[in-house]
Protein backbone atom coordinates (compact mmCIF):
# COMPACT_ATOMS: atom_id res chain seq x y z
CA UNK A 1 0.00 0.00 0.00
CA UNK A 2 2.71 2.49 0.97
CA UNK A 3 4.55 1.45 -2.18
CA UNK A 4 1.62 2.56 -4.33
CA UNK A 5 1.54 5.97 -2.65
CA UNK A 6 5.32 6.39 -3.03
CA UNK A 7 5.30 5.49 -6.72
CA UNK A 8 2.35 7.86 -7.30
CA UNK A 9 4.13 10.64 -5.44
CA UNK A 10 7.09 10.30 -7.78
CA UNK A 11 4.88 10.55 -10.87
CA UNK A 12 2.94 13.53 -9.55
CA UNK A 13 6.17 15.36 -8.63
CA UNK A 14 7.59 14.75 -12.09
CA UNK A 15 4.34 15.78 -13.77
CA UNK A 16 4.04 18.97 -11.74
CA UNK A 17 7.54 20.04 -12.76
CA UNK A 18 6.84 19.85 -16.49
CA UNK A 19 4.75 23.00 -16.80
CA UNK A 20 4.36 22.85 -20.57
CA UNK A 21 2.89 19.35 -20.41
CA UNK A 22 0.44 20.33 -17.65
CA UNK A 23 -0.98 23.23 -19.65
CA UNK A 24 -0.83 21.79 -23.15
CA UNK A 25 -2.93 18.80 -22.11
CA UNK A 26 -5.77 21.20 -21.26
CA UNK A 27 -5.69 23.27 -24.43
CA UNK A 28 -7.37 20.77 -26.74
CA UNK A 29 -10.44 19.91 -24.63
CA UNK A 30 -10.84 23.58 -23.68
CA UNK A 31 -10.75 24.55 -27.36
CA UNK A 32 -13.41 21.96 -28.19
CA UNK A 33 -15.57 23.20 -25.37
CA UNK A 34 -15.33 26.86 -26.36
CA UNK A 35 -15.09 26.78 -30.15
CA UNK A 36 -17.41 23.86 -30.81
CA UNK A 37 -19.59 23.87 -27.68
CA UNK A 38 -20.40 27.56 -27.94
CA UNK A 39 -20.30 28.06 -31.68
CA UNK A 40 -21.79 25.04 -33.45
CA UNK A 41 -25.34 25.75 -34.65
CA UNK A 42 -27.41 22.66 -33.83
CA UNK A 43 -31.14 22.04 -33.97
CA UNK A 44 -31.59 19.02 -31.65
CA UNK A 45 -31.01 20.89 -28.36
CA UNK A 46 -31.36 24.37 -27.03
CA UNK A 47 -28.17 24.16 -24.89
CA UNK A 48 -25.43 22.47 -26.90
CA UNK A 49 -22.81 23.31 -24.25
CA UNK A 50 -24.67 21.15 -21.71
CA UNK A 51 -24.91 18.41 -24.31
CA UNK A 52 -21.26 18.41 -25.31
CA UNK A 53 -19.71 18.87 -21.83
CA UNK A 54 -19.97 15.16 -20.85
CA UNK A 55 -18.35 14.28 -24.18
CA UNK A 56 -15.48 16.69 -23.61
CA UNK A 57 -14.96 15.46 -20.04
CA UNK A 58 -14.66 11.89 -21.30
CA UNK A 59 -12.42 13.06 -24.14
CA UNK A 60 -10.12 14.76 -21.60
CA UNK A 61 -9.93 11.50 -19.71
CA UNK A 62 -9.29 9.62 -22.96
CA UNK A 63 -6.32 11.74 -23.97
CA UNK A 64 -4.96 11.76 -20.40
CA UNK A 65 -5.16 7.96 -20.36
CA UNK A 66 -3.66 7.44 -23.79
CA UNK A 67 -0.74 9.79 -23.16
CA UNK A 68 -0.18 8.15 -19.78
CA UNK A 69 0.15 4.74 -21.36
CA UNK A 70 3.70 5.54 -22.38
CA UNK A 71 4.81 6.13 -18.77
CA UNK A 72 5.35 2.54 -17.72
CA UNK A 73 6.93 1.77 -21.09
CA UNK A 74 9.41 4.61 -20.54
CA UNK A 75 10.19 3.35 -17.04
CA UNK A 76 10.99 0.05 -18.69
CA UNK A 77 13.06 1.42 -21.58
CA UNK A 78 15.05 3.79 -19.36
CA UNK A 79 15.91 1.10 -16.81
CA UNK A 80 13.76 2.34 -13.91
CA UNK A 81 11.58 -0.74 -14.02
CA UNK A 82 14.53 -3.05 -13.41
CA UNK A 83 15.49 -1.05 -10.34
CA UNK A 84 11.92 -1.15 -9.05
CA UNK A 85 11.59 -4.88 -9.68
CA UNK A 86 14.68 -5.52 -7.55
CA UNK A 87 12.98 -3.85 -4.55
CA UNK A 88 11.13 -5.76 -1.84
CA UNK A 89 8.05 -3.59 -2.51
CA UNK A 90 5.29 -5.77 -4.04
CA UNK A 91 5.70 -5.70 -7.81
CA UNK A 92 1.98 -5.25 -8.41
CA UNK A 93 2.16 -1.82 -6.76
CA UNK A 94 4.23 -0.59 -9.73
CA UNK A 95 1.32 -1.30 -12.08
CA UNK A 96 -1.47 -0.25 -9.72
CA UNK A 97 0.23 3.06 -8.89
CA UNK A 98 0.73 3.84 -12.56
CA UNK A 99 -2.93 3.26 -13.42
CA UNK A 100 -4.05 5.27 -10.39
CA UNK A 101 -1.67 8.10 -11.26
CA UNK A 102 -2.85 8.32 -14.88
CA UNK A 103 -6.48 8.25 -13.73
CA UNK A 104 -5.84 10.78 -10.96
CA UNK A 105 -4.07 13.12 -13.34
CA UNK A 106 -7.00 12.78 -15.76
CA UNK A 107 -9.46 13.63 -12.98
CA UNK A 108 -7.53 16.81 -12.17
CA UNK A 109 -7.63 17.79 -15.84
CA UNK A 110 -11.35 17.03 -16.17
CA UNK A 111 -11.99 19.15 -13.07
CA UNK A 112 -10.35 22.14 -14.74
CA UNK A 113 -12.35 21.53 -17.91
CA UNK A 114 -15.52 21.26 -15.83
CA UNK A 115 -14.78 24.61 -14.19
CA UNK A 116 -14.22 26.19 -17.62
CA UNK A 117 -17.54 24.72 -18.81
CA UNK A 118 -19.33 26.24 -15.81
CA UNK A 119 -17.65 29.60 -16.39
CA UNK A 120 -18.87 29.75 -19.99
CA UNK A 121 -22.41 28.83 -19.09
CA UNK A 122 -22.94 25.12 -18.42
CA UNK A 123 -25.67 24.25 -15.92
CA UNK A 124 -24.59 23.68 -12.30
CA UNK A 125 -25.46 20.20 -10.98
CA UNK A 126 -26.12 18.84 -7.49
CA UNK A 127 -23.23 17.39 -5.39
CA UNK A 128 -24.67 13.89 -5.83
CA UNK A 129 -24.64 14.29 -9.60
CA UNK A 130 -21.02 15.46 -9.50
CA UNK A 131 -20.13 12.52 -7.28
CA UNK A 132 -21.65 10.10 -9.78
CA UNK A 133 -19.97 11.92 -12.68
CA UNK A 134 -16.59 11.56 -10.97
CA UNK A 135 -17.23 7.90 -10.26
CA UNK A 136 -17.97 7.24 -13.95
CA UNK A 137 -14.96 9.27 -15.06
CA UNK A 138 -12.75 7.38 -12.60
CA UNK A 139 -14.01 4.06 -13.91
CA UNK A 140 -13.46 5.14 -17.49
CA UNK A 141 -10.00 6.49 -16.55
CA UNK A 142 -8.97 3.14 -15.08
CA UNK A 143 -10.33 1.43 -18.20
CA UNK A 144 -8.46 3.61 -20.66
CA UNK A 145 -5.18 3.81 -18.73
CA UNK A 146 -5.14 0.04 -18.29
CA UNK A 147 -5.75 -0.36 -22.00
CA UNK A 148 -3.06 2.18 -22.94
CA UNK A 149 -0.50 0.74 -20.51
CA UNK A 150 -1.08 -2.78 -21.85
CA UNK A 151 -0.66 -1.71 -25.48
CA UNK A 152 2.48 0.30 -24.69
CA UNK A 153 4.03 -2.56 -22.71
CA UNK A 154 3.25 -4.88 -25.58
CA UNK A 155 4.57 -2.60 -28.34
CA UNK A 156 7.60 -1.64 -26.25
CA UNK A 157 8.67 1.15 -28.55
CA UNK A 158 7.80 4.79 -28.23
CA UNK A 159 7.37 5.56 -31.94
CA UNK A 160 4.96 2.69 -32.47
CA UNK A 161 3.01 3.70 -29.40
CA UNK A 162 2.78 7.35 -30.49
CA UNK A 163 1.52 6.21 -33.90
CA UNK A 164 -1.03 3.94 -32.26
CA UNK A 165 -2.15 6.76 -30.00
CA UNK A 166 -2.69 9.15 -32.93
CA UNK A 167 -4.40 6.43 -34.90
CA UNK A 168 -7.09 5.61 -32.34
CA UNK A 169 -7.81 8.79 -30.37
CA UNK A 170 -9.66 10.81 -33.04
CA UNK A 171 -11.67 7.92 -34.56
CA UNK A 172 -12.70 6.82 -31.05
CA UNK A 173 -13.92 10.31 -30.27
CA UNK A 174 -15.80 10.90 -33.53
CA UNK A 175 -17.49 7.50 -33.52
CA UNK A 176 -18.83 8.05 -30.00
CA UNK A 177 -21.93 9.87 -28.87
CA UNK A 178 -19.84 12.88 -27.79
CA UNK A 179 -20.94 15.35 -30.45
CA UNK A 180 -24.53 14.34 -31.28
CA UNK A 181 -27.29 12.06 -30.01
CA UNK A 182 -27.88 8.69 -31.71
CA UNK A 183 -31.14 10.02 -33.17
CA UNK A 184 -29.44 12.51 -35.47
CA UNK A 185 -26.54 10.23 -36.48
CA UNK A 186 -26.55 8.44 -39.82
CA UNK A 187 -27.60 4.83 -39.18
CA UNK A 188 -24.13 3.38 -39.83
CA UNK A 189 -22.52 5.79 -37.38
CA UNK A 190 -25.14 5.07 -34.74
CA UNK A 191 -24.34 1.35 -35.01
CA UNK A 192 -20.62 1.97 -34.49
CA UNK A 193 -21.31 4.44 -31.68
CA UNK A 194 -23.33 1.83 -29.79
CA UNK A 195 -20.25 -0.40 -29.62
CA UNK A 196 -17.79 2.34 -28.71
CA UNK A 197 -16.74 2.15 -25.03
CA UNK A 198 -16.48 5.94 -25.03
CA UNK A 199 -20.21 6.15 -25.69
CA UNK A 200 -20.96 4.17 -22.55
CA UNK A 201 -19.02 6.64 -20.41
CA UNK A 202 -20.51 9.66 -22.22
CA UNK A 203 -24.09 8.34 -22.10
CA UNK A 204 -23.65 7.53 -18.42
CA UNK A 205 -22.44 11.04 -17.56
CA UNK A 206 -25.16 12.57 -19.73
CA UNK A 207 -27.78 10.45 -17.99
CA UNK A 208 -26.48 11.67 -14.62
CA UNK A 209 -26.70 15.31 -15.71
CA UNK A 210 -30.41 14.94 -16.47
CA UNK A 211 -31.04 13.26 -13.13
CA UNK A 212 -30.92 9.55 -14.02
CA UNK A 213 -28.91 6.66 -12.65
CA UNK A 214 -27.11 4.90 -15.54
CA UNK A 215 -26.95 1.35 -14.15
CA UNK A 216 -26.37 -0.46 -17.45
CA UNK A 217 -23.47 1.67 -18.76
CA UNK A 218 -21.81 1.51 -15.33
CA UNK A 219 -22.06 -2.28 -15.31
CA UNK A 220 -20.65 -2.46 -18.85
CA UNK A 221 -17.75 -0.20 -17.86
CA UNK A 222 -17.11 -2.28 -14.73
CA UNK A 223 -17.01 -5.52 -16.73
CA UNK A 224 -14.73 -4.02 -19.42
CA UNK A 225 -12.40 -2.56 -16.80
CA UNK A 226 -12.20 -5.85 -14.93
CA UNK A 227 -11.38 -7.79 -18.09
CA UNK A 228 -8.73 -5.33 -19.20
CA UNK A 229 -7.12 -5.28 -15.75
CA UNK A 230 -6.78 -9.06 -15.94
CA UNK A 231 -5.14 -8.85 -19.38
CA UNK A 232 -2.87 -6.00 -18.28
CA UNK A 233 -1.74 -7.88 -15.16
CA UNK A 234 -0.94 -10.84 -17.36
CA UNK A 235 1.13 -8.76 -19.81
CA UNK A 236 2.88 -7.01 -16.92
CA UNK A 237 3.78 -10.35 -15.32
CA UNK A 238 5.10 -11.56 -18.63
CA UNK A 239 7.43 -8.61 -19.12
CA UNK A 240 8.65 -8.71 -15.54
CA UNK A 241 9.27 -12.41 -14.80
CA UNK B 1 26.65 -19.16 4.93
CA UNK B 2 28.03 -17.36 1.90
CA UNK B 3 26.42 -14.13 0.76
CA UNK B 4 26.04 -15.41 -2.81
CA UNK B 5 25.94 -19.06 -3.77
CA UNK B 6 25.10 -20.52 -7.17
CA UNK B 7 24.92 -24.15 -8.23
CA UNK B 8 24.79 -25.08 -11.90
CA UNK B 9 23.00 -21.83 -12.64
CA UNK B 10 21.89 -21.93 -16.28
CA UNK B 11 19.86 -19.68 -18.50
CA UNK B 12 18.82 -20.20 -22.09
CA UNK B 13 17.35 -17.53 -24.38
CA UNK B 14 15.72 -19.79 -26.91
CA UNK B 15 18.61 -21.81 -28.29
CA UNK B 16 21.28 -19.43 -27.03
CA UNK B 17 22.85 -20.53 -23.78
CA UNK B 18 23.71 -17.27 -22.00
CA UNK B 19 24.84 -18.78 -18.71
CA UNK B 20 26.02 -22.36 -18.63
CA UNK B 21 26.13 -24.31 -15.33
CA UNK B 22 27.70 -21.54 -13.31
CA UNK B 23 28.83 -22.58 -9.83
CA UNK B 24 30.17 -19.81 -7.67
CA UNK B 25 30.34 -18.63 -4.09
CA UNK B 26 31.08 -15.11 -3.04
CA UNK B 27 31.37 -13.79 0.48
CA UNK B 28 32.36 -10.51 2.07
CA UNK B 29 34.56 -9.30 -0.76
CA UNK B 30 34.53 -7.31 -3.97
CA UNK B 31 33.96 -9.94 -6.59
CA UNK B 32 34.20 -8.98 -10.25
CA UNK B 33 32.65 -10.98 -13.02
CA UNK B 34 34.86 -10.15 -15.97
CA UNK B 35 34.03 -10.78 -19.54
CA UNK B 36 33.41 -9.24 -22.93
CA UNK B 37 29.99 -8.03 -24.10
CA UNK B 38 27.55 -10.87 -24.43
CA UNK B 39 29.43 -13.31 -22.22
CA UNK B 40 26.58 -13.71 -19.72
CA UNK B 41 27.54 -11.21 -17.01
CA UNK B 42 24.31 -9.25 -16.95
CA UNK B 43 22.20 -12.40 -17.28
CA UNK B 44 23.91 -13.77 -14.17
CA UNK B 45 23.21 -10.59 -12.22
CA UNK B 46 19.57 -10.54 -13.39
CA UNK B 47 19.09 -14.07 -12.09
CA UNK B 48 20.75 -13.28 -8.76
CA UNK B 49 18.57 -10.19 -8.30
CA UNK B 50 15.38 -12.20 -9.07
CA UNK B 51 14.68 -10.28 -12.28
CA UNK B 52 15.09 -13.36 -14.44
CA UNK B 53 14.15 -16.97 -13.74
CA UNK B 54 16.97 -19.49 -14.20
CA UNK B 55 16.34 -22.25 -16.72
CA UNK B 56 18.22 -24.73 -14.55
CA UNK B 57 20.19 -24.82 -11.33
CA UNK B 58 19.79 -22.75 -8.21
CA UNK B 59 21.16 -19.67 -6.53
CA UNK B 60 20.85 -18.04 -3.15
CA UNK B 61 21.57 -14.61 -1.73
CA UNK B 62 22.14 -14.37 2.04
CA UNK B 63 20.81 -17.89 2.38
CA UNK B 64 17.53 -17.14 0.57
CA UNK B 65 16.71 -18.99 -2.61
CA UNK B 66 16.24 -16.61 -5.54
CA UNK B 67 13.31 -18.53 -6.95
CA UNK B 68 11.37 -19.43 -3.83
CA UNK B 69 12.16 -16.53 -1.49
CA UNK B 70 12.25 -13.62 -3.91
CA UNK B 71 11.06 -11.04 -1.44
CA UNK B 72 13.64 -11.98 1.21
CA UNK B 73 16.36 -11.88 -1.45
CA UNK B 74 15.25 -8.44 -2.59
CA UNK B 75 15.23 -7.23 1.03
CA UNK B 76 18.89 -8.10 1.48
CA UNK B 77 20.30 -6.72 -1.77
CA UNK B 78 20.56 -3.58 -3.80
CA UNK B 79 20.95 -3.55 -7.55
CA UNK B 80 22.35 -0.74 -9.69
CA UNK B 81 21.83 -1.59 -13.36
CA UNK B 82 24.04 -0.51 -16.19
CA UNK B 83 21.80 2.20 -17.66
CA UNK B 84 21.76 5.20 -15.35
CA UNK B 85 18.16 5.60 -14.27
CA UNK B 86 17.61 8.61 -12.01
CA UNK B 87 14.72 11.04 -12.33
CA UNK B 88 16.21 14.22 -13.76
CA UNK B 89 13.20 16.33 -12.79
CA UNK B 90 13.67 15.46 -9.12
CA UNK B 91 16.39 16.63 -6.74
CA UNK B 92 19.09 14.35 -5.39
CA UNK B 93 17.39 14.22 -2.01
CA UNK B 94 14.00 13.39 -3.54
CA UNK B 95 15.51 10.60 -5.60
CA UNK B 96 17.10 8.98 -2.55
CA UNK B 97 14.05 9.60 -0.35
CA UNK B 98 11.93 7.84 -2.97
CA UNK B 99 13.99 4.67 -2.53
CA UNK B 100 14.06 5.02 1.26
CA UNK B 101 10.25 5.12 1.26
CA UNK B 102 9.99 2.13 -1.08
CA UNK B 103 12.29 0.14 1.21
CA UNK B 104 10.31 1.32 4.21
CA UNK B 105 13.46 2.55 5.95
CA UNK B 106 12.81 3.84 9.49
CA UNK B 107 13.95 7.44 10.17
CA UNK B 108 14.05 7.94 6.42
CA UNK B 109 15.09 11.61 6.45
CA UNK B 110 18.21 10.90 8.53
CA UNK B 111 19.15 7.85 6.49
CA UNK B 112 18.80 9.85 3.27
CA UNK B 113 21.10 12.57 4.62
CA UNK B 114 23.57 9.93 5.69
CA UNK B 115 23.59 8.12 2.33
CA UNK B 116 24.01 11.42 0.49
CA UNK B 117 26.88 12.37 2.81
CA UNK B 118 28.65 9.05 2.26
CA UNK B 119 28.51 9.64 -1.49
CA UNK B 120 29.71 13.25 -1.01
CA UNK B 121 26.56 14.74 -2.48
CA UNK B 122 25.31 16.70 0.54
CA UNK B 123 26.05 20.15 -0.87
CA UNK B 124 24.21 19.40 -4.12
CA UNK B 125 21.37 17.39 -2.55
CA UNK B 126 18.65 19.93 -3.31
CA UNK B 127 19.61 20.56 -6.94
CA UNK B 128 17.73 18.94 -9.78
CA UNK B 129 19.49 15.91 -11.26
CA UNK B 130 19.52 17.52 -14.70
CA UNK B 131 22.39 19.67 -13.37
CA UNK B 132 24.41 16.63 -12.18
CA UNK B 133 27.39 15.23 -14.08
CA UNK B 134 27.61 11.56 -15.07
CA UNK B 135 29.84 10.70 -12.13
CA UNK B 136 27.48 12.43 -9.69
CA UNK B 137 24.49 10.60 -11.12
CA UNK B 138 26.29 7.32 -10.62
CA UNK B 139 27.11 8.25 -7.03
CA UNK B 140 23.49 9.20 -6.52
CA UNK B 141 22.46 5.74 -7.69
CA UNK B 142 24.87 4.28 -5.15
CA UNK B 143 23.28 6.49 -2.48
CA UNK B 144 19.85 5.12 -3.49
CA UNK B 145 21.20 1.60 -3.26
CA UNK B 146 22.79 2.17 0.15
CA UNK B 147 19.85 3.84 1.83
CA UNK B 148 18.50 0.57 3.29
CA UNK B 149 21.93 -0.77 4.24
CA UNK B 150 21.90 -3.93 2.11
CA UNK B 151 24.18 -6.89 2.83
CA UNK B 152 24.86 -7.50 -0.85
CA UNK B 153 25.33 -4.88 -3.54
CA UNK B 154 25.10 -5.76 -7.23
CA UNK B 155 26.69 -3.27 -9.61
CA UNK B 156 26.40 -3.83 -13.33
CA UNK B 157 29.23 -1.98 -15.12
CA UNK B 158 29.45 0.73 -12.44
CA UNK B 159 32.06 2.85 -14.22
CA UNK B 160 30.87 2.62 -17.81
CA UNK B 161 30.89 5.96 -19.59
CA UNK B 162 32.68 7.85 -16.80
CA UNK B 163 35.96 9.74 -16.98
CA UNK B 164 39.11 8.55 -15.23
CA UNK B 165 38.70 10.69 -12.12
CA UNK B 166 35.04 9.75 -11.68
CA UNK B 167 35.89 6.07 -12.09
CA UNK B 168 38.54 6.20 -9.43
CA UNK B 169 36.14 7.92 -7.07
CA UNK B 170 33.42 5.30 -7.63
CA UNK B 171 35.91 2.54 -6.90
CA UNK B 172 37.11 4.27 -3.74
CA UNK B 173 33.51 4.36 -2.53
CA UNK B 174 33.06 0.69 -3.37
CA UNK B 175 36.22 -0.17 -1.40
CA UNK B 176 34.94 1.82 1.57
CA UNK B 177 31.67 -0.12 1.52
CA UNK B 178 33.57 -3.39 1.41
CA UNK B 179 35.49 -2.35 4.54
CA UNK B 180 32.17 -1.91 6.32
CA UNK B 181 31.44 -5.59 5.63
CA UNK B 182 29.28 -5.41 2.54
CA UNK B 183 29.56 -8.05 -0.19
CA UNK B 184 29.90 -6.41 -3.57
CA UNK B 185 29.30 -8.21 -6.84
CA UNK B 186 30.50 -6.18 -9.82
CA UNK B 187 30.42 -6.90 -13.51
CA UNK B 188 32.86 -5.10 -15.74
CA UNK B 189 34.82 -5.47 -18.91
CA UNK B 190 37.61 -3.20 -17.72
CA UNK B 191 40.40 -5.61 -16.78
CA UNK B 192 42.62 -2.90 -15.28
CA UNK B 193 39.90 -1.81 -12.84
CA UNK B 194 39.23 -5.36 -11.73
CA UNK B 195 42.96 -5.91 -11.26
CA UNK B 196 43.38 -2.80 -9.18
CA UNK B 197 40.25 -2.74 -7.04
CA UNK B 198 38.70 -6.20 -6.72
CA UNK B 199 39.50 -8.94 -4.21
CA UNK B 200 38.63 -11.79 -6.52
CA UNK B 201 37.70 -12.07 -10.17
CA UNK B 202 35.93 -14.67 -12.24
CA UNK B 203 36.52 -14.56 -15.97
CA UNK B 204 33.37 -15.57 -17.78
CA UNK B 205 33.30 -16.65 -21.38
CA UNK B 206 30.30 -18.02 -23.27
CA UNK B 207 28.43 -18.35 -20.01
CA UNK B 208 31.08 -20.38 -18.24
CA UNK B 209 33.74 -19.48 -15.70
CA UNK B 210 37.07 -19.77 -17.48
CA UNK B 211 39.31 -18.64 -14.62
CA UNK B 212 38.67 -17.81 -10.97
CA UNK B 213 40.90 -16.38 -8.26
CA UNK B 214 42.52 -13.23 -6.91
CA UNK B 215 44.08 -11.03 -9.60
CA UNK B 216 47.53 -11.85 -8.18
CA UNK B 217 46.88 -15.62 -8.27
CA UNK B 218 45.62 -15.47 -11.80
CA UNK B 219 48.59 -13.48 -12.97
CA UNK B 220 50.93 -15.85 -11.15
CA UNK B 221 49.61 -18.67 -13.31
CA UNK B 222 51.56 -17.03 -16.09
CA UNK B 223 55.33 -16.80 -15.78
CA UNK B 224 57.10 -13.67 -14.61
CA UNK B 225 57.26 -11.83 -17.92
CA UNK B 226 55.04 -11.43 -20.94
CA UNK B 227 56.44 -10.82 -24.41
CA UNK B 228 54.16 -9.47 -27.08
CA UNK B 229 55.26 -9.51 -30.70
CA UNK B 230 53.65 -7.88 -33.71
CA UNK B 231 54.02 -10.30 -36.60
CA UNK B 232 53.13 -10.43 -40.27
CA UNK B 233 52.77 -13.34 -42.60
CA UNK B 234 52.62 -17.05 -41.78
CA UNK B 235 52.68 -17.66 -38.06
CA UNK B 236 53.66 -21.01 -36.62
CA UNK B 237 54.09 -21.70 -32.91
CA UNK B 238 57.82 -21.56 -32.23
CA UNK B 239 59.13 -24.44 -30.15
CA UNK B 240 61.54 -22.92 -27.67
CA UNK B 241 62.16 -24.30 -24.18
CA UNK B 242 60.77 -22.10 -21.40
CA UNK B 243 58.51 -20.06 -23.67
CA UNK B 244 54.78 -20.68 -23.42
CA UNK B 245 52.19 -19.36 -25.85
CA UNK B 246 49.46 -17.21 -24.29
CA UNK B 247 47.26 -16.26 -27.18
CA UNK B 248 46.80 -14.25 -30.31
CA UNK B 249 44.91 -11.01 -30.86
CA UNK B 250 44.87 -10.01 -34.56
CA UNK B 251 48.54 -9.53 -35.50
CA UNK B 252 49.77 -9.58 -31.92
CA UNK B 253 50.99 -12.80 -30.36
CA UNK B 254 51.79 -13.10 -26.66
CA UNK B 255 54.12 -15.46 -24.82
CA UNK B 256 54.98 -15.88 -21.20
CA UNK B 257 58.48 -16.59 -19.97
CA UNK B 258 60.44 -16.76 -16.73
CA UNK B 259 63.22 -14.40 -17.84
CA UNK B 260 62.09 -11.99 -20.49
CA UNK B 261 65.42 -10.31 -21.24
CA UNK B 262 67.06 -13.61 -22.17
CA UNK B 263 64.05 -14.96 -24.01
CA UNK B 264 63.61 -11.95 -26.29
CA UNK B 265 66.39 -12.72 -28.81
CA UNK B 266 65.62 -16.47 -28.74
CA UNK B 267 61.98 -15.81 -29.52
CA UNK B 268 62.81 -13.33 -32.27
CA UNK B 269 65.05 -15.89 -33.96
CA UNK B 270 62.49 -18.66 -33.64
CA UNK B 271 59.71 -16.51 -35.08
CA UNK B 272 61.90 -15.49 -38.01
CA UNK B 273 62.80 -19.12 -38.62
CA UNK B 274 59.14 -20.11 -38.69
CA UNK B 275 58.66 -17.75 -41.62
CA UNK B 276 56.98 -14.63 -40.31
CA UNK B 277 58.18 -11.05 -40.19
CA UNK B 278 58.50 -9.56 -36.71
CA UNK B 279 57.55 -5.87 -36.70
CA UNK B 280 58.03 -5.11 -33.02
CA UNK B 281 58.43 -6.81 -29.67
CA UNK B 282 57.70 -5.65 -26.15
CA UNK B 283 58.40 -6.99 -22.71
CA UNK B 284 56.22 -6.32 -19.67
CA UNK B 285 54.70 -7.80 -16.54
CA UNK B 286 51.57 -9.90 -16.92
CA UNK B 287 48.17 -8.18 -16.63
CA UNK B 288 44.67 -9.57 -16.37
CA UNK B 289 44.39 -9.02 -20.11
CA UNK B 290 46.97 -11.75 -20.62
CA UNK B 291 45.16 -14.02 -18.16
CA UNK B 292 42.00 -13.38 -20.09
CA UNK B 293 43.64 -14.05 -23.44
CA UNK B 294 45.03 -17.33 -22.16
CA UNK B 295 41.77 -18.38 -20.51
CA UNK B 296 39.34 -17.68 -23.31
CA UNK B 297 41.29 -16.73 -26.41
CA UNK B 298 39.90 -14.13 -28.73
CA UNK B 299 36.30 -13.53 -27.98
CA UNK B 300 33.59 -12.86 -30.47
CA UNK B 301 30.12 -11.66 -29.72
CA UNK B 302 27.60 -14.46 -29.80
CA UNK B 303 26.05 -15.03 -33.17
CA UNK B 304 24.12 -17.68 -34.99
CA UNK B 305 21.03 -17.50 -32.85
CA UNK B 306 17.55 -16.98 -34.17
CA UNK B 307 16.59 -13.32 -34.42
CA UNK B 308 12.91 -13.94 -33.64
CA UNK B 309 13.79 -15.65 -30.41
CA UNK B 310 16.15 -12.82 -29.58
CA UNK B 311 13.27 -10.39 -30.05
CA UNK B 312 11.08 -12.38 -27.74
CA UNK B 313 13.87 -12.43 -25.20
CA UNK B 314 14.21 -8.64 -25.43
CA UNK B 315 10.49 -8.27 -25.01
CA UNK B 316 10.58 -10.35 -21.86
CA UNK B 317 13.63 -8.76 -20.43
CA UNK B 318 14.78 -5.26 -21.15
Amino acid sequence: MSGIVTYMKRDFLKWGRGKVAVISALVMPAAWLIFVGLALPVQFTGNYLDFITPGILVMTMLSAGLSGGALLMFDKILGFLNKFLALPTPRSSILVSKILFITGRGLIQTTIILVIALLIGATLLSPLQYGLTYFILFLFGVLISTFATTIALYLEDHDSYAAFNTMISMPLFFTSSALMPYSVMPAWLATIAHFNPLSYAIDAVRDVTVGGFPAVPIIVLLVLTGGLLAICTHVFRKVTV
Amino acid sequence: MNAIETTDLTRYYGVLCAVNHLTLSVNNEIFALLGPNGSGKTTTVLMLTTLLTPTEGSASVCGHDVMREGEMVRKSLSYVPQDMAVDIKLTGRENVRFFADLYGVPHAADRVDEALAVMELSDRADDLIRTYSGGMRRRLELAQALVHEPSVLFLDEPTIGLDVAARKRIWEHIRALRKKGMTIFVTTHYMDEADQFCDRVGIISRGQIAALGTPAELKARLMKDVITAKVEGMFALPDVDGIAFVGRNDDEVSFTVENGREALPLLADALKKSGCIVRSMSLREPTLDDVFLQAVGRQEEPHGFEFDKFRIMLRRRK
